[in-house]
């Protein structure tokens, strides 16, 4: 088994395969997918649509469909998350990098499993989704320690429905999560947040949103989500769900 | 002197009322002014269930409140929880929204609407007790570090971490995992 590695959305992909690898034009697919999103939905890219709506070059109602549609999914993800989760930045700014990242990682699979191939690993930035088992260690995802990039926090198994895992964390690429204002002097911010869901849309906005909102968010979407999170305060402590736990065989504090 | 004037002030009053009471006979848009003309007691109307009263908890509610405001499109994109979202005028029917989890268990939703408008909500699933005790025991608690430290010798290929730039990848434990072909 090899990985198939490639710089795209300003980060580094790594796609795993049962067996013999897949045929160049299914990995190019792949990758076209990724390049796809990225043309039209990056901030970086002056050209993007955008960018082009972020400049008032294009009116909204003027956009493409999957544009507004996307708009429409990261609203319905603000509403169910609080305002935690927002496709606006502070300043206004229409910013859907929240969603896009998930979105293209999950058309990707779809390319994946539209080729038939029986068994993945899709890791994009540290947001990983799988399908099927190629082997033990493949669905065994390692959490980075956000005080150490070279070492674990731990490991978990992602297993049946569990076919996602997102971290989010202001470690490596700057403050882009807005957090909510003025938290509780009692409260610890998080530093790193790692949320496991059945698709990798939810496991991605939610660890967005509960990295912004803080530990009170974190009860209020794990009431509300079916998902497991492990999240890391500003201080180096930590807090699992009880699947989590599970998933990494942890032990209460 | 006093007596008159308190004549007067009923009989003044009662030809208010009197007015008031023909010109309700005569047509209803009227009878709303003699409501407000004779006592705020009058017209318990209003209070008509609307259906923002009826949602048994704030999560749940589906659709309606999805309609993104900015977005022209008329057609309310049903994500995941929502069902057909009854945005537009006109529609009428019963319309039942996925099961949710919230803290006091699994709870569905079902609206119905009249010309666009919801008229009605009710929760067709409320879970028990138990599940709901259940659903707060899903909450975050602290984990010994010692414990998760223990993980450094662990054999794994994908790590997950705050997302890393594609200069940052280049110096991450993921590239070492790539680039040994694991």
């Amino acid at each position: 088994m090899t990985a198939h590695v490639f710089d795209t959305m300003g980060t580094t992909v790594s796609i795993r395969v049962a067996g013999s690898p897949p045929a160049e034009s299914v990995l190019r697919a792949a990758e076209e997918t990724f390049a796809r999103f990225d043309r039209r939905f990056s901030l970086y890219r002056a050209d993007s649509e955008l960018s082009r709506i972020a400049r008032g070059e294009l009116a909204l109602p003027r956009s493409s469909s999957i544009l507004r549609d996307t708009y429409a999914a990261a609203l319905e993800w603000s509403n169910r998350t609080g305002g935690a989760f927002t496709p606006h930045r502070p300043d206004g700014v229409l910013d859907l990098s929240g969603i896009v990242k998930a979105d293209a990682i999950e058309a990707a699979g779809r390319i994946l499993d539209l080729a038939g191939v029986p068994a993945w690993v899709l890791n994009a930035g540290g947001d990983i989704l799988v399908r099927g088992t190629i082997d033990d260690s493949s669905s065994r995802i390692g959490i980075v320690d956000p005080d150490d990039r070279e070492s674990l926090l731990c490991t978990v198994q992602l297993a049946g429905t569990r076919r996602a895992l997102a971290t989010s964390g202001s470690a490596e690429r700057g403050e882009h999560i807005w957090r909510a204002p003025a938290p509780r002097s009692a409260d610890h911010g998080f530093r790193q947040v790692s949320v496991v869901a059945d698709d990798i849309v939810t496991a991605d906005v939610l660890a967005t949103a509960i990295l912004a909102g803080g530990p009170d968010r974190l009860n209020d979407v794990l009431d509300g989500f079916d998902v497991d999170a492990l999240t890391v305060d500003d201080r180096g402590g930590i807090t699992a769900s009880p699947g989590f736990r599970a998933a990494a065989g942890l032990l209460l504090a | 002197m006093r007596a008159r004037a308190v004549v007067l002030g009923l009989l003044s009053s009662t030809a208010v009322l009197a007015v008031g009471w023909q010109l309700g006979a005569q047509g209803q848009q009227t009878q709303t002014a003699v409501a407000g003309t004779d006592a705020s007691a009058a017209s318990p109307s209003t209070v008509s269930g609307e259906a923002a009263a009826a949602s048994p908890t704030a999560t749940p509610t589906p659709a309606a409140t999805s309609t993104p405001a900015a977005t022209p499109t008329p057609t309310p994109t049903a994500a995941s929880a929502a069902p057909a979202a009854p945005a537009a005028s006109g529609v009428s029917g019963t319309f039942t929204g996925t099961a949710a989890r919230t803290r006091y268990g699994d709870v569905q939703v079902e609206i119905t609407v009249q010309n666009g408008s919801i008229t009605d909500v009710t929760a067709l699933q409320l879970t028990d007790q138990d599940s709901r005790s259940v659903s707060i025991s899903n909450r975050a608690a602290p984990v010994l570090r010692q414990e998760v430290l223990s993980a450094q010798s662990a054999n794994v290929k994908n790590v997950s971490g705050a997302t890393y730039t594609t200069d940052g990848y280049l110096t991450s434990l993921q590239s070492a995992l790539d680039q040994a072909g694991l």
